[in-house]
């Protein structure tokens, strides 16, 4: 048989990559649940790390730990906030959402959908735990940060990455970095603000961590990152909307609360949810 | 078949220090001795099968196509393991990311099938695809084993270096910290390679 | 200005051949003289360039999950993602063999400088590395997957033409004899990566 005519060779490789499709397709659906319920996992342990669940005394992971079962014990209601603070209905805050797309809306301006997971601890106490996501030195970063029902004080947080320098910027996953978060306040001299993490030592600030020493970029990331997050999740916290979203148009106004509830026309026609929480 | 096929890919034709195949995809995945096994694992199994199917199609492939049925297979089994480590290993396959993926265009991998497999009977194929995927592995691990000793003070995640010598604890040790980053791997392979060759004289360059 | 500082950084800070080492085979066969060395660059950047975006289309429209719903709705669910290496070769394969027979047929001169580098190229790390980082990093726009090809085609080619330069000096220096060749092609390389590093403190 001649191998190098033209209907050969496209009979070939039809038939090649056919058989090839076929084995693959095979192969990707029969282990896809699998795949999923390791993504799931994963997501769930993160979570549940950011309330200081599942860890040992240390804030190591406790290896023994069920997530699963922690997750469906201890969360007890997830849902979906937007940049106003309004709960979306309709979406499912574990299994719709995307960190990834939400990033990247939340760059350009576009509408966030940012989900929110209540967690009753074992005291009985509330605690929220809210989603970041950001772009580290090599690739993304990502965690989750705890914060208590005072809106105001962080109870834990966690971070993971996909491909910082190990032994460097990979240490925001480690428990020396990220324990460092508990009882740290988002404030800062009675308004609001992120965590920052501070290059040098934070020296027992109220709002700020120490950087890891060697890995300025990551440490600058995390700090930019949660500062974009939690700033979104601001109307959430607080029970306003964002300072930017309103004040904007009110120039030569220095009271920016009353800029917002008073002379803003439009943008601040919704009425601020979570009043009651904004003391 | 003689013995040298399952020798000779270890020492006189290892791929990476004298065939200089598959440099591309390792050097990345040696800062843990974890990674470099699990990938020394995955282009054994991916050369040592390809190898074994190309041979037995060797005398059917179109000559013009032959690159892109090549890929092909390799790409096959390469998106096989890859699921199979997101089903069964899944911080593994984390943390290798895009490294697995690059394992398709892993020089061993082309260089086996084209310089062997196209011209053998399978069995002798599939022997020789398996020998330098672990020739190619041995080389990863001594370079991790130094990496993550040296930089971090554990292998295979567990500490070796006893806690007590860390200058934080009061001792006099302190992990190199330029040994987890990327140049280190190219350097440590120099070394490598000076050493086999002072050994094997033969392979000496004018 | 977003594409010019991502151009910056594909070609210095994610440099591909001292940050990543991918295309280390042909970095370290080819790069014996300058004038070759050139070549193939030349030609890394121009297969970068073009199939970056190609496949950049192909996994927007195609292989995403969710992907093949401009089609019609009800392939929302669809998730081709697990093929994605196998195109993603494909279409580097395919085009590199497209472009050797063109460049053969109407030009034969540049055939003879260039032409030769092509089928090597199709298993060039680099390239299905670049393709996979901007599946990894989620590139938003068909610009970005082309700005960042056509830089890290830049940056490789700025890697082997400096390595060949030193190579050629290196020819006529005391090397102790276990380390010629290879062994010091091996240092001299990690030591420009540590010295590309410097770049990543960069803001950009």
């Amino acid at each position: 048989m001649n191998t190098n005519s033209n209907v050969y060779t496209v009979i070939y490789t039809t038939i090649l990559v056919v058989i090839v499709a076929a084995i693959l397709a095979f192969a990707a659906s029969a282990l896809k649940s699998r795949q999923q319920a390791n993504a799931d996992l994963a997501k769930m342990k993160t979570i549940m790390m950011a309330a200081n669940m599942g860890q040992n005394p240390d804030g190591s992971v406790d290896k023994s730990a069920d997530f699963m079962k922690l997750y469906n014990d201890h969360i007890t209601n997830a849902f979906v906030v937007d940049a106003e603070g309004n709960v979306v209905e309709g979406v499912d805050a574990f299994k719709d959402i995307d960190l990834k797309s939400q990033f990247s809306a939340l760059k350009k301006g576009q509408e966030v959908k940012l989900p929110v997971y209540e967690c009753t601890m074992d005291d009985g106490r509330k605690v929220n735990i809210l989603a970041m996501y950001g772009a580290g030195l090599w690739g993304a970063i990502w965690g989750y940060v705890a914060v208590e029902d005072d809106n105001e004080t962080v109870a834990g947080a966690i971070f993971d990455h996909a491909s910082e320098t190990p032994g460097l910027g990979a240490k925001i996953a480690e428990p020396p970095f990220y324990t460092q978060f508990r009882g740290k306040k988002l404030s800062d001299a009675g308004q609001f603000s992120s965590v920052k993490v501070i290059k040098g030592g934070a020296n027992g600030s109220e709002n700020g961590v120490d950087a890891i020493s060697g890995a300025t970029m990551t440490s600058k990331a995390v700090s930019a990152s949660l500062e974009q997050w939690l700033g979104a999740y601001k109307a959430f916290l607080t029970g306003r909307p964002a300072a930017k979203e309103c004040c904007g148009a009110c120039e030569g106004d220095s009271e920016k609360e009353c800029c917002c509830s008073e002379n803003c026309e439009g943008e601040c026609d919704n009425e601020p949810v979570n009043t009651e929480k904004d003391e | 078949m003689n013995k040298d096929i399952y020798t000779k890919p270890f020492f006189l034709t290892n791929p990476i220090t004298v065939l200089v195949l598959g440099i591309c995809s390792s050097l990345a995945v040696t800062v843990q001795l974890k990674g470099a096994l699990v990938m020394a694992l995955s282009v054994t199994i991916v050369t040592a099968c390809s190898s074994l199917i190309l041979s037995l199609l060797r005398n059917t492939i179109p000559n013009r196509v032959r690159i892109i049925v090549q890929l092909v297979v390799v790409a096959m089994f390469v998106i096989l393991i890859d699921q199979f480590l997101q089903a069964f290993a899944y911080d593994t396959s984390k943390m290798l990311s895009v490294y697995i993926g690059l394992i398709i265009t892993n020089c061993i991998i082309m260089g086996r099938i084209e310089a062997f497999a196209l011209g053998n009977k399978p069995w002798p194929s599939f022997v020789d695809g398996a020998c330098n995927g672990l020739g190619y592995g041995m080389i990863l691990i001594i370079v991790a084993f130094f990496r993550e000793l040296l930089g971090s003070g554990t292998l295979f995640g567990f500490q070796v270096i006893p806690a007590s010598w860390y200058m934080e604890n009061g001792g006099w040790y302190m992990n190199n910290g330029l040994m987890i980053l990327p140049p280190m791997a190219l350097i440590l392979l120099g070394c490598v390679v000076w050493i086999q060759r002072s050994i094997q004289k033969e392979l000496q360059e004018k | 200005m977003e594409y010019l500082n991502l151009f910056i950084k594909s070609i210095f800070v994610d440099n591909m051949i001292f940050a990543f080492f991918l295309g280390m085979c042909s970095f370290l066969a080819v790069s014996k003289n300058v004038k070759t060395a050139a070549g193939l660059g030349l030609a890394v950047i121009f297969v970068l360039g073009i199939t970056l975006p190609l496949n950049y289309l192909l996994y927007e429209y195609i292989l995403k999950p969710g992907a093949l719903a401009w089609l019609n709705p009800s392939y929302a669910s669809v998730d081709l993602s697990f093929l994605s290496y196998i195109v993603f070769i494909a279409t580097i394969a395919t085009f590199t063999q497209i472009v050797e027979m063109a460049v053969e047929k109407f030009a034969p001169g540049l055939y003879n400088s260039l032409g030769i580098f092509l089928p090597l190229i199709a298993v060039n790390c680099a390239i299905l590395g670049g393709s996979l980082f901007m599946k990894e990093r989620a590139y938003e726009t068909l610009g970005e997957a082309f700005t960042f090809g056509l830089g890290s085609g830049v940056g490789w080619f700025l890697a082997i033409v400096c390595m060949a330069a030193i190579r050629e000096k290196l020819a006529y220096s005391k090397i102790p004899a276990g380390l010629k060749g290879l062994g010091i092609s091996f240092i001299i390389t990690g030591l420009m990566g540590i010295a590309f590093m410097s770049f990543m403190g960069i803001q950009l």
